[in-house]
């Protein structure tokens, strides 16, 4: 809970608290695009908007962003490799590193990760908390190969 | 809230800075410095389609200069703006004589002829070239029954050239304003092009042209030709519009290009040459004798890029005369392959003067025989020179003289600061001296600059933290063994004044009256003398240098032998100016990798030693009794000295008596 201190008024108090740290807003663009009735596309607000970050930190494969080529969740690589035992400790710390890395309002709480091998299919489900909230948040997808 | 982005950098990260401030600058989206949001997406496609344009727009940019340009195409247009047409390829000729015996057949005829075409096979390096004559030759019998052919001027020498004879028939249409006939081959050498025109398809009449930079005056009538590179690298051939320069075919009529298709420069070297065809008389074969009078040369690939860069301008400054020093230097190149380099002064500027006079010194490619350089002497001379060059001046050659550098190079080294070892960064070092010396210099115009030199090895590696050079010139000669001769060796930079602790001037050593010796200046002296391994001197003025002049003299010289496997001596000069040696006139620099090295001395940058121990300033204050200033007096024969102790006062007048 924020901290609220009360200063005299000939310190320049005027009746409203100070506020140790500041509450930052998040809002991000929707990457549905989906229009609104005012033809303006929707925007991702706070956990939303971070939710839709991390799920796009895990999406990127490595060399896909321009000029930084390391940012990737690690997932695309992996997906394409033969699935074993320790594709799932493979895919865990993937992701925890790449949200350590790149995403930083979120911290990890837990990666699990269930392989479906005979569908070829990874089910990630990340938990995480949101750094000035404290909310947690739970991620869940669902990676196969499309061919 | 801004409107607008400022973007005028090339640079990705640059760019999307420029946007996320704009965005910093509005509350609608607020997270667009988290590399994972979507936002940052958009900013990644806007940053990068920006960069990429900024991009193309430098690179066309770059393009529309001759300085900055990269693409060939690119550089050949600005240079055809300049009125300047780079050269094609160059067929290698070689000079053979041919005849035929026909001794003892009956019925010879008065003459034989060999028809332009006549193609000879030879061999390098395991590949076969075909060699062709250009020309009919013709042959009369000796009255011996030997008919040996003979060129235009009535010599036996006749050259052929390799490459295939091609041709090319453009049927004349309705032409538009400007018509260009393309010649799909890169291989072309465009100074072998003949250049025909019928006056029908099925003619045979028809009137040659030709090229348009040997004419003198151009009327609308006039029957000229052009051709020059075009932008896919093929040929395209030119002709006047009837007004400009000269008559263009019309419509109807036939256009006949021949021309020798060559490899360059591979077949230069050539010297074993054999016919594949055979002169036929009375409905017989008879063998063509081919006897090699000059090897394959002159060939070469097609004006490189650079050399475009670097001559057109000069060559549009030149005007197609030759005037200034740069105007030989520009045609010269322009027409002659294996002219590396090439430079002029006028006879005023020589040592001695000599009025009247353009001398020339050209560098050629590696391989180019004696007799080929003379070749192409005669030609700058015969097809240059006396059409170009204003009236009474003659045109005379002189061979480079190459000047030797020899570059003692220290460095400090930090082991700390890198991997490698010392002996390994004073390996780096002396490979980037060697690579310093071939890109800048080994030409006529080639500077040595000292701390150019020195920047690059400091930007080497950070674990050189300084170094210095120390410079000396060499020049060479061959000394007679036979008869005492003098020589004077010339320097084209001022020699170091003497000094009192090193020599200015040194050689190699030779052999002298049995001993193994040297000639040296003798210090603080410009005189030169002989001495032996162990320094005593043998002769004490075998000569002098001078300093101002550049000049060594070395009087009545007769050694017995040159030590170290060769025949020359080599004499070595301090320069009075180490930091840059500019060749004169036809001299060229290069390094003499013998007495130049480099060696590094380890410095791990630890201030804590000193030479004495002591930093700043130290004072010591004497005792009263110490401030009596310490006299002797010494009495030896007539003279009287007084010796004071330094530190006291010194004026004190000496009595007798002790």
């Amino acid at each position: 809970m924020a901290t609220t201190r009360n200063f005299a008024v000939e310190d320049g108090n005027l009746s409203s608290s100070l506020t140790t740290a500041r509450v930052r807003k998040f809002s991000d663009v929707d990457l549905s695009f989906t229009a609104k009735a005012t033809g303006d596309i929707f925007k991702k607000q706070d956990l939303a908007a971070i939710k839709q970050s991390v799920k796009n930190i895990l999406l990127t494969g490595k060399l896909e962003k321009p000029f930084n080529p390391d940012f990737s969740g690690g997932l695309g690589n992996i997906l394409f490799e033969n699935m074993d035992d320790i594709t799932q400790v493979e895919v865990e710390t993937a992701v925890s590193l790449a949200i350590r890395s790149f995403e930083p309002r979120a911290i990890l709480d837990t990666v699990s990760v269930k392989p479906n091998i005979d569908r070829n299919e990874l089910h990630v489900t990340v938990r995480f908390g949101i750094k000035n909230t404290g909310e947690q948040v739970t991620l869940d997808t669902t990676l196969s190969r499309l061919r | 809230m801004a409107t607008s982005v400022s973007s005028t950098q090339l640079d990705f990260n640059t760019i999307k800075n420029s946007l996320k401030t704009y965005f910093a600058q509005q509350s609608e989206f607020a997270d667009y410095d988290f590399e994972g949001s979507g936002l940052n997406n958009i900013l990644d496609v806007l940053a990068y389609n920006t960069h990429f344009n900024a991009l193309t727009a430098n690179f066309a940019l770059n393009e529309a200069f001759l300085s900055t340009a990269q693409l060939r195409s690119s550089v050949v247009s600005h240079a055809a703006t300049l009125g300047y047409t780079p050269r094609s390829r160059t067929a290698s000729r070689a000079e053979v004589n041919l005849n035929v015996n026909l001794a003892g057949v009956t019925n010879r005829p008065s003459s034989l002829i060999l028809p332009a075409g006549t193609q000879f096979t030879t061999t390098v390096e395991d590949v076969t070239y075909t060699f062709s004559t250009l020309e009919d030759y013709v042959a009369t019998d000796n009255g011996e029954g030997v008919y040996a052919f003979l060129n235009q001027a009535g010599g036996t020498t006749i050259t052929i050239y390799e490459g295939d004879i091609k041709q090319k028939t453009f049927l004349v249409g309705e032409v538009g304003e400007r018509q260009l006939y393309v010649i799909q081959d890169q291989t072309i050498d465009t100074t072998t092009a003949s250049i025909r025109v019928y006056d029908t398809a099925a003619s045979d009449n028809f009137v040659t042209y030709t090229p348009i930079n040997t004419a003198v005056t151009v009327a609308s009538t006039s029957r000229y030709y052009q051709i020059s590179e075009a932008p896919n690298g093929f040929y395209e051939l030119n002709f006047g519009d009837g007004i400009s320069f000269g008559r263009a075919p019309i419509a109807g009529e036939k256009i006949v290009v021949s021309y020798l298709s060559c490899v360059g420069g591979a077949a230069n070297g050539a010297s074993a040459f054999t016919p594949q065809t055979t002169v036929v008389v009375n409905n017989r074969g008879y063998t063509l004798n081919v006897t090699t009078v000059n090897s394959a040369g002159v060939g070469g690939p097609r004006q490189t890029t650079e050399s475009i860069r670097q001559n057109a301008p000069i060559a549009f400054a030149a005007q197609q005369r030759l005037v200034t020093a740069d105007d030989y230097r520009a045609i010269i190149q322009s027409n002659f392959a294996t002219v590396t380099d090439a430079i002029a002064w006028g006879g005023e500027d020589n040592v001695p003067p000599d009025y009247g006079k353009v001398f020339m010194s050209l560098v050629f490619e590696d391989g180019t025989t004696a007799d080929q350089q003379t070749a192409v002497k005669n030609q700058i001379v015969q097809q240059i020179s006396n059409n170009l060059s204003i009236l009474s001046i003659d045109t005379d050659f002189k061979d480079p003289t190459t000047t030797y550098l020899e570059l003692v190079l220290t460095f400090n080294f930090d082991p700390n600061l890198t991997g490698q070892t010392i002996k390994a960064t004073e390996s780096n070092v002396f490979e980037t001296i060697k690579t310093y010396v071939n890109n800048n210099l080994k030409r006529f115009d080639g500077v040595f600059r000292r701390s150019e030199l020195l920047s690059v090895i400091d930007e080497l590696s950070p674990a050189i933290l300084n170094s210095r050079v120390n410079v000396k010139l060499q020049q060479r000669f061959v000394p007679d063994l036979t008869v005492r001769t003098s020589y004077k060796i010339y320097f084209p930079v001022e020699i170091g004044a003497p000094n009192q602790i090193d020599h200015t001037v040194t050689t190699s050593t030779f052999i002298y009256d049995g001993k193994v010796c040297s000639i040296k200046n003798a210090l603080n002296n410009t005189k030169l003398q002989i001495v032996n391994s162990i320094g005593e001197i043998e002769v004490d003025n075998i000569g002098s240098f001078n300093s101002l002049d550049g000049t060594v003299t070395i009087t009545g010289f007769l050694p017995t032998s040159i030590t170290a496997g060769v025949n020359y001596l080599k004499v070595s000069i301090k320069p009075a100016n180490e930091s840059t040696v500019r060749p004169l006139r036809s001299y060229i620099l290069d390094i003499d990798e013998g007495p130049s090295f480099a060696t590094g001395s380890v410095d791990r940058q630890q201030s804590i030693v000193t030479l004495s121990g002591g930093t700043g300033v130290t004072s010591e204050v004497y005792s009263a009794a110490e401030q009596q200033p310490t006299v002797s007096y010494i009495t030896t024969g007539a003279t009287q000295g007084v010796v004071i102790s330094p530190s006291l006062a010194p004026n004190i007048t000496p009595s007798s008596g002790s």
